[in-house]
């Protein structure tokens, strides 16, 4: 079903509506954009090299400089290679959009979207901290290994959906979102004054030398080579199955054969400049969009345009800062362009409706609800002692009691309780997302309304030179709101059709990543403050937020019994649920504007990064509970008894260090997650 | 001159630690989140309870040495709070980059915020009004004026020493990675040491409130006669690649062999670490010119 959905790409991603009709075969389009980003690059790189040096010198810098002369010198190896690097970087990523694309027939496939690049981002981040002598192997294979592995849980991920470009693209987030996790959590848990893993990481793209162009020549050469010799199979791979099996090609084999090509590509530019935001995604659909219709065309026009984008953005990055300039990784300010691009793209590409998940589901249904419902609770209430009275002091392991016992809890109960509170909402959240949507791999964290919270808490911290507790809460529901707003006017055009609407959030999010890999690569210390809190920290919880977080889950609650018809119904399909005299319209509003609010509230106090929304309604489901309120109702309690266990877990494993209870609950979520969305 | 006031100011230490107190006072419990103003105080020779980080010190602060009863209470930005409530502190030292958490403290003990590094710059004169107000919270004033006529003195000894050396200007930083370093400049503790021991600061450009601007080597080459002192620790690898590096090895310093490695000194520091720095520029330019 989701085969047939996944169109093909020579028909269906033309942006609707605004079909290029250019006359003849040329991708003109692609051809005068390519001319216009051709032209500011040139133009750019002019003003730039004329600040460096006197025209007179120029082709002394560029043949043989004087190394008496710094000016020539610098031009001639770090100026010159910089430019050679953006080109064949921009290029590589360009071709390994297409690749993606045509081969997972996904119009949002790109480097970024499908969770490569940050698989390979992580791996030499992990190599770098935890085994540095694995780098002397060659960065490439430990940055390939990351981006096997990330593509890897992204395929496993979106299988059962067939691949579909929605499922695909929202595994991609999340196994992004897990790597960012880990990757932070090695930040926050190493915490020293210097970051150089930050502006690697954001994809600097400053050179001394030309050994990094020289790396990269000839691996990219090599994949782009055997893309080349593929054209021809992998176009056949943009019809359906069935077509290109009557062509006798098989077809395993060469998708198998492209995707590695081009996360080859993607592990190579990784390993050598760091993450390029969406610059990939931007060349592979600038390049359709200009007109390019066949694979062979575009195989050309987005390697091309995206040499010519990233040379440009570079160049541009390089006239804002000056050649003395504070550092603005260039890859951070491409995303920081690339994700608005994203979010005109998405009312503009023909996805497809995807099928709604639960309703096919065939897990067993449990006979005795009541009795796993009341295991959980018993599990949960025993956690919660533990989490309350047993933890490690300066004597060691030890219950608390007697005097010492107030003293504790009055530093234990707030940010059990909250966490308890935050865990229980993410659940239901998630829950109400997963029924609306009929995507398993719906939640909060994917909605962009965390990201929205985030973003606020970095306003005000970096906006206001002492924020305090309340200012930061102020900053971050506000922001938590501006996002919700964003999204629903998204949303609206499309009558809050649930795919559009997360594919919203993941430009949000992406948006959010990429204003903070800024931030962090100036290095500026209060970007740590911002980095524990995203890590999901229950520390600055005391009693009044604590209140106010538990008395918010309490009335939101209250009014969940109104919902459970809805939440029966959504999964059965829009069709379906108008014909049973809903108005579609109203009741996902409603919907929508519950979880907003239940993960603002959550958000404040564990962070963006948990996986709680996303997990805790599968684990309900896994236990056979089916209908909405049994499903809800263990979903909240399996939430809550994570997020516990996890606050438990992050305060007593390092003591007196702490690891933040969202990045625990984070890396206990992740391979649960993986587990349960394995399909046998 | 210059060790002779150091060894001075040294040997005062161990004195002042054994020093009788006033008859019965017993000492101040003092928890310290910041390892500038712990410095200030392992100096007047008050050994605080427990200290945030504790293994950094090591790496990144090196002197005065941390005693090893000084307990470790966890991450600066997450001091465990149970664990502190535990030792009893009667005060807690933070600065007000941990505003965000100052309530969670106060519940523990009294908190004291003494800023070094703010928006308004002057840090050298913030770190001389921070010792007389440590000096005056532990009953020491004596030997806070002491260490800050000490550290005057200091430089003006190297300002004498490093005459010879003045006309050219020199760079600090810290290498982030073979390409990056953040470089000190005004709103640095650097800065300021500097302007006392007579020698310009190669870095002119702009610099956050810490004192530092991040930018690549090659935006070091501006300034054709400077010297560059690069503090350790090195991030691994920046050694090796450096030396292969062309940019590298056409900047005037690299070119000139005036190139410095200093031991660590805690950049975000106070007058003790503002100390460290001019004694060791000045061993590490006198070593410069011995060799020729």
């Amino acid at each position: 079903m989701a085969e047939q959905q996944a169109l093909s790409t020579e028909t269906s991603f033309r942006p609707a509506g605004r079909a290029p009709r250019f006359p003849g075969r040329h991708p003109v389009g692609a051809l005068l954009l390519c001319a216009a980003l051709l032209a500011a690059a040139l133009a750019a790189t002019f003003s730039n090299i004329t600040a460096q040096l006197p025209r007179a010198l120029w082709l002394d810098a560029l043949a043989s400089p004087d190394i008496d002369d710094m000016r020539q010198v610098l031009v001639h190896y770090a100026f010159l290679p910089r430019l050679a690097v953006s080109l064949l970087c921009g290029a590589a990523l360009g071709l390994a959009g297409t690749v993606l694309q045509q081969v997972l027939r996904n119009p949002l496939a790109s480097p970024e979207t499908v969770g490569v690049s940050a698989g390979a981002y992580l791996a030499l981040a992990l190599a770098t901290l935890l085994a540095p002598s694995l780098l002397a192997f060659g960065r490439e294979w430990v940055a390939l290994a990351g981006a096997f592995a990330a593509l890897a849980a992204v395929l496993a991920l979106s299988w059962h959906k067939g691949l579909s470009p929605l499922s695909v693209v929202l595994a991609g987030l999340v196994v992004s979102l897990y790597a960012g996790a880990i990757g932070a959590a090695l930040v926050v848990l190493r915490h020293e004054w210097l970051a150089s893993l930050f502006i690697w990481g954001a994809g600097s793209l400053g050179q001394q030398d030309w050994s990094a162009t020289l790396w990269l020549l000839p691996r990219l050469g090599a994949a782009a080579l055997a893309i080349g010799l593929m054209v021809r199979p992998l176009t056949l791979l943009g019809l359906d199955d069935e077509g290109a099996r009557s062509l006798g090609v098989p077809l395993a084999a060469y998708r198998f054969a492209g995707l590695a090509a081009a996360v080859c590509l993607i592990a190579f530019v990784v390993a050598a400049v760091g993450v390029i935001g969406f610059v990939g995604l931007a060349a592979a659909t600038l390049a359709r969009i200009g007109g390019a219709r066949r694979l062979g065309q575009q195989l050309v026009m987005a390697p091309l345009i995206g040499a010519a984008l990233l040379w440009a953005a570079d160049q541009g990055v390089q006239i804002a800062t000056g050649p003395q300039g504070d550092l603005i990784p260039t890859g951070a300010i491409t995303a920081l362009l690339g994700a608005p691009l994203l979010l005109w793209l998405l009312p503009r590409l023909g996805l497809g409706a995807e099928a709604p998940a639960l309703g096919a589901e065939r897990l067993p249904r449990a006979r005795h609800t009541g009795l796993w419902l009341a295991a959980i609770g018993g599990l949960l209430l025993l956690m919660l002692a533990l989490a309350l009275l047993y933890a490690p002091g300066p004597d060691g392991w030890t219950f608390a009691s007697g005097d010492q016992l107030q003293a504790l809890l009055s530093w234990r109960l707030p940010r059990v309780s909250a966490a308890f509170a935050a865990g229980a909402m993410l659940a239901l959240a998630g829950l109400m997302m997963q029924r609306l949507t009929g995507n398993p791999m719906a939640s909060p964290e994917v909605l962009g309304i965390s990201a929205g919270a985030a973003l606020g808490m970095m306003v005000a911290l970096f906006a206001l030179s002492d924020a305090s507790r309340p200012v930061q809460i102020a900053a971050a529901t506000t922001g938590a709101f501006a996002a919700l707003l964003v999204t629903l006017a998204i949303g609206r055009r499309a009558a809050y059709a649930p795919e559009r609407l997360l594919l919203a959030g993941v430009a949000l999010t992406a948006l959010f990543d990429a204003l903070i890999l800024v931030l962090t690569a100036t290095g500026d210390p209060r970007a740590m403050l911002l980095l524990n809190w995203l890590t999901g920290s229950t520390y600055g919880v005391d009693a009044a937020s604590a209140l106010l977080t538990v008395t918010t889950a309490f009335c939101l609650f209250l009014a969940v019994p109104l919902f459970m018809r809805w939440l029966d119904m959504l999964p059965l399909g829009a069709v379906a649920v108008q014909g049973l005299g809903v108005n579609l319209r109203v009741t996902r509003l409603l919907v929508l504007l519950m979880v907003a609010a239940l993960t603002a509230a959550s958000t404040l106090v564990v962070g963006p990064l948990t996986f709680i929304g996303l997990m805790a309604p599968h684990l309900a489901r896994r236990l056979g509970l089916a209908r909405a309120l049994p499903q809800a109702i263990g979903a909240v309690l399996v939430g809550a008894l994570i997020m516990v266990c996890a606050d438990w877990i992050g305060r007593t494993a390092i003591f007196p260090r702490q690891i933040p209870a969202g990045l625990v609950a984070t890396l206990i979520g992740g391979p649960v997650l993986m587990w349960l969305l394995r399909r046998r | 001159m210059t060790r002779r006031t150091a060894l001075a100011l040294s040997a005062l230490l161990p004195l002042a630690t054994v020093m009788p107190r006033a008859a019965g006072a017993k000492p101040l419990r003092i928890v310290c989140l910041d390892d500038g103003l712990a410095e200030t105080l392992l100096t007047l020779g008050v050994t605080p309870v427990a200290v945030a980080d504790r293994e950094v010190w090591e790496k990144w602060v090196v002197e005065p040495p941390l005693p090893p009863e000084v307990a470790d209470i966890g991450t600066i930005l997450e001091p465990n709070l149970e664990f502190l409530q535990q030792l009893r502190p009667d005060i807690i030292l933070s600065i007000p980059y941990l505003d965000g958490i100052k309530p969670l403290l106060e519940r523990v003990a009294p908190v004291t915020t003494i800023g070094i590094y703010t928006p308004d710059g002057q840090p050298y004169q913030r770190a001389v009004e921070a010792t007389r107000q440590l000096a005056a919270l532990v009953g020491r004033q004596k030997e806070g004026e002491a260490l800050i006529a000490a550290t005057e003195a200091h430089f003006s000894d190297v300002r004498r020493q490093l005459s010879p050396f003045s006309a050219r200007p020199v760079y600090v930083v810290n290498f982030l990675d073979p390409r990056n370093v953040r470089v000190y400049g005004r709103m640095s503790l650097f800065e300021a040491v500097f302007d006392r021991i007579g020698i310009r600061n190669a870095w002119t450009g702009e610099t956050n409130y810490w004192g530092f601007a991040t930018v690549g080597i090659d935006g070091l080459a501006t300034s054709s006669d400077a010297r560059l002192a690069y503090l350790e620790p090195l991030p691994e690898g920046a050694a090796g690649t450096l030396t292969e590096s062309p940019v590298w090895n056409a900047m005037p310093f690299v070119r000139n062999r005036s190139i410095m490695r200093l031991p660590p000194v805690l950049m975000f520091g106070t007058l003790p670490s503002a100390s460290r720095f001019a004694r060791l520029l000045a061993e590490a330019l006198m070593a410069e010119s011995a060799r020729g």
